[in-house]
């Protein structure tokens, strides 16, 4: 069994291994040989790469840090007061705003659509905003978060409460997050995932290369390089186009630099993880 | 309680559409002027290419001269290469507010958006300010890129015609003696090859690529629609079903039997970068001089072999163009930015170039060197922006540089269906399920990884059972009806 779960494990961890060796492969032993587990020649020269263009790593970092935590609390915190709200049975239009956000999970608008309200009406292109508020509030989590509500805090608490004369957001604050925790840090945990790892919203809306995030720089390069490889003609035009996109080696000292620092932060949300999925995965 | 249910929908729809209202109260442009120079206007250009670094200071030099020629600003929009297709596909279908787009046959797709109404037909505009460039533009482009006898967006000048051609490592060839001076087609390879193959083993003798067919492909180059440049060239053929396709790549697959193509050529998409000099032979798209630029980018000498005479293709006159949107205010402003762009020598090469004495310097005799600056922080795709041949040589370009596009654009040949642009409409399910078929078994094919022997008639009895007919039928019918018309 232990064999068995090892063997598992090594297999989950593997590709990121072979990508970090790659990252630390030389860029002409790959071009000669291809992608080895041994390369013939280590070369830290991938990462001297990065270096090189650090001001706008670091930028794409920051954007990445402010929008994943920014919006992770407002999108908890929007969540949890939505779900809170539909998940009491006192409340009389409970069914109604259900109804709502559920409604959003079947039907949605599309693309152009979607496109249009962020920069027609809203205008938010090329704003901070348009990597935020598009994912603030995902209707699924709100239904996992009322379900969590509904279980793990007792009416009778509540009522209580009630009795001694606390107010609504009091009871909101000091009782009900407490007994919350893990659905919060499960919800936290899953936004923090999807707005670490977002880059279309980057792509629709973001043309200052100040405001890109760190995986939307991964997907523009690695497109740019799809899209001169398919078009071979390009390449011919302008040789400096090829040569103003990293090597190989390079992309994936990228992948090595923008996935672990959210590999690393997973074992803090584990404990609340486990306990908190098996909970608000439970539909009444 | 539907009734409530309906109440509280309504409410909230209610409450939306008062955000959505109260935060769409945009700024109104002004008005259009007419054809007068009165009112400052600033135009919105979408461009493809990496953003750059200094692209705001030199827009801001670019601003102060086109204030003073023509009374505008540019607010020009670099979109990157990969992302330049979709997000001009959302951009035009989302209706926004834009001035001047770059549009080609490979990105932005021209035919497709000009068909569709999303650009402004320039005939007339062209005519009244565009006269400047007019003189400039090689007449095949103006003429090529015109769809039903509109143009719908201004061709960059350059070279008009297309020839592909064998790029030699000159450093293998010289090492070992080979003559190429005889290899006219990819046939005559073969005697290089074994030589290579045999006495060098670290070189892969073909850096992959799609084998070289004689025909003006409809749509993409790998689609099967196409016309031939020799023989009857009126008629639209399955190309894959032609007997020199059979005989190219069995010799393709011959290559690849003999071990001269890498193993995984039909599934890898590696790049075969110049400065490796692990191959021998590959193909390319050449322009004057071409050979000059690869081999400084390499590092070595890089020789060619042409294997046909150049050609106007569809895809070559629309390779790179501006067009004006539709949804612009200021289109005759817009025109007169873009003759200003193509035939002004200090903007166009501003743009292009940079700043002098920040990005380049210039030497005495007129060529230019570039500073650090220009390499690392405005690196622009030349060929993109506009007119080619008035930009400033560098003091290592031969001299004759421009005058030898001349000559080759006045070479290049006119494809039997040089003006043609297919409305793939009435059969667009046919061609979406042969576009299937197709990337299912090309890739493999025209890199000679299979045996055409075997694969080319399943390929063909595929491509039957998917509409082939249905498609030559509609491609033949518009092209008579477009061919009685020239």
């Amino acid at each position: 069994m232990h064999l068995l779960l090892g063997t598992f494990a090594f297999l989950c961890i593997f590709p990121f291994l072979y990508v970090i060796i790659i990252s630390l492969s030389n860029e002409q032993s790959l071009a000669e040989n291809g992608y080895q587990l041994i390369p013939e020649q280590w070369s830290f020269e991938a990462y001297r790469y990065l270096w090189e263009m650090k001001a706008q790593v670091v930028r794409a970092y920051g954007v990445t840090i402010l929008v994943t935590v920014l919006g992770t609390f407002i999108s908890v915190t929007v969540i949890a007061l939505y779900a809170y709200a539909i998940s009491r049975k006192q409340f009389i239009f409970r069914k109604q705003f259900t109804f709502i956000a559920f409604f959003t999970m079947l039907f949605s608008g599309g693309m152009v659509p979607f496109y249009i309200v962020m920069t027609q009406f809203l205008d938010l292109k090329n704003s901070m905003w348009a990597l935020i508020l598009p994912m603030a509030v995902n209707a699924f989590y709100i239904i996992i978060m009322r379900t969590f509500f509904l279980r793990s805090v007792p009416e009778a608490i509540l009522e209580s409460a009630r009795i001694d004369g606390a107010g609504e957001w009091r009871i909101f604050l000091t009782i009900v997050l407490p007994l919350s925790v893990p659905g919060i840090a499960t919800i936290a945990l899953f936004n923090t995932l999807a707005y670490w790892n977002d880059w279309f919203n980057a792509l629709l809306f973001i043309d200052d290369p100040n405001l890109i995030p760190l995986q939307s720089l991964l997907m523009r390069i690695e497109n740019n390089m799809d899209f001169i490889k398919q078009n071979a003609m390009l390449s011919n035009q302008n040789s400096s186009i090829l040569e103003s996109i990293p090597q190989d080696s390079a992309r994936m000292a990228m992948v090595v630099i923008a996935t672990l620092p959210i590999a690393l932060s997973y074992p803090f949300f584990q404990k609340y993880f486990i306990k908190g999925l098996t909970i608000g995965g439970v539909k009444d | 309680m539907e009734m409530k249910k309906v109440g509280v929908l309504s409410l909230v729809l209610v409450l939306l559409m008062g955000i959505l209202a109260a935060c769409s109260g945009k700024s109104s442009s002004g008005e259009t002027s007419g054809d007068s120079t009165e009112d400052h206007v600033t135009l919105t250009w979408y461009l493809i290419g990496t953003p750059q670094k200094d692209v705001d200071d030199v827009m801001k030099e670019v601003n102060k001269y086109t204030k003073e020629k023509i009374n505008t600003s540019i607010d020009l929009k670099l979109l990157d290469w990969g992302e330049y297709n979709d997000r001009m596909q959302v951009i035009t279908t989302s209706g926004e507010e834009y001035d001047i787009a770059f549009t080609s046959s490979w990105a932005n797709n021209y035919a497709l958006n000009a068909r569709r109404g999303a650009f402004v037909g320039l005939n007339d505009l062209m005519d009244e300010y565009g006269k400047d460039m007019k003189k400039l533009i090689d007449p095949a482009f103006l003429e090529g890129a015109k769809i039903d006898g509109e143009l719908y967006a201004v061709p960059t000048n350059k070279e008009v015609g297309q020839q592909a051609v064998l790029s030699f490592n000159n450093e293998l060839v010289k090492k070992h003696g080979l003559d190429i001076s005889k290899v006219n087609s990819i046939e005559d390879l073969e005697p290089l090859l074994a030589v290579i193959k045999e006495k060098e083993k670290n070189v892969t003798p073909i850096a992959t690529f799609d084998a070289y067919l004689p025909f003006d492909s409809i749509l993409q180059e790998e689609l099967p629609f196409a016309f031939r440049l020799d023989g009857n060239t009126d008629e639209v053929v399955n190309k894959y079903e032609e007997d020199i396709t059979m005989e190219t790549l069995k010799t393709m697959h011959e290559y690849y039997k003999k071990g001269y193509i890498q193993k995984d050529a039909a599934t890898s998409t590696d790049s075969w970068p110049l400065e490796t000099a692990n191959w021998f032979v590959r193909k390319e798209i050449y322009q004057p001089y071409a050979e000059d630029i690869w081999s400084r980018s390499a590092g070595y000498e890089i020789v060619t072999r042409e294997l046909h005479e150049p050609y106007i293709f569809n895809n070559s006159v629309t390779g790179s163009m501006q067009a004006i949107s539709a949804t612009s205010k200021h289109p005759e402003r817009a025109m007169m930015f873009l003759n200003l762009l193509n035939s002004d020598e200090y903007l166009r090469n501003l743009l292009d170039k940079g700043i002098e004495g920040v990005h380049y310097d210039e030497n005495e005799d007129g060529t230019i060197k570039d500073l650090p600056a220009r390499v690392e922080n405005y690196n622009m795709p030349s060929f993109a922006i506009g007119n080619q041949l008035i930009l400033k040589l560098y003091e290592d370009d031969p001299a004759d540089k421009w005058e030898a596009f001349e000559k080759f654009n006045e070479s290049a040949k006119a494809s039997p269906a040089l003006g043609f642009y297919f409305d793939s409409n009435p059969v667009r399910t046919e061609i979406a399920a042969i576009s299937n078929v197709t990337s299912e078994f090309s890739p493999a094919l025209l890199k000679g990884a299979v045996d055409p022997e075997e694969y080319l008639p399943a390929f063909n009895k595929k491509l039957d059972e998917a509409g082939m007919q249905k498609v030559l039928d509609e491609i033949q019918k518009q092209y008579d009806e477009w061919k009685k018309e020239q």
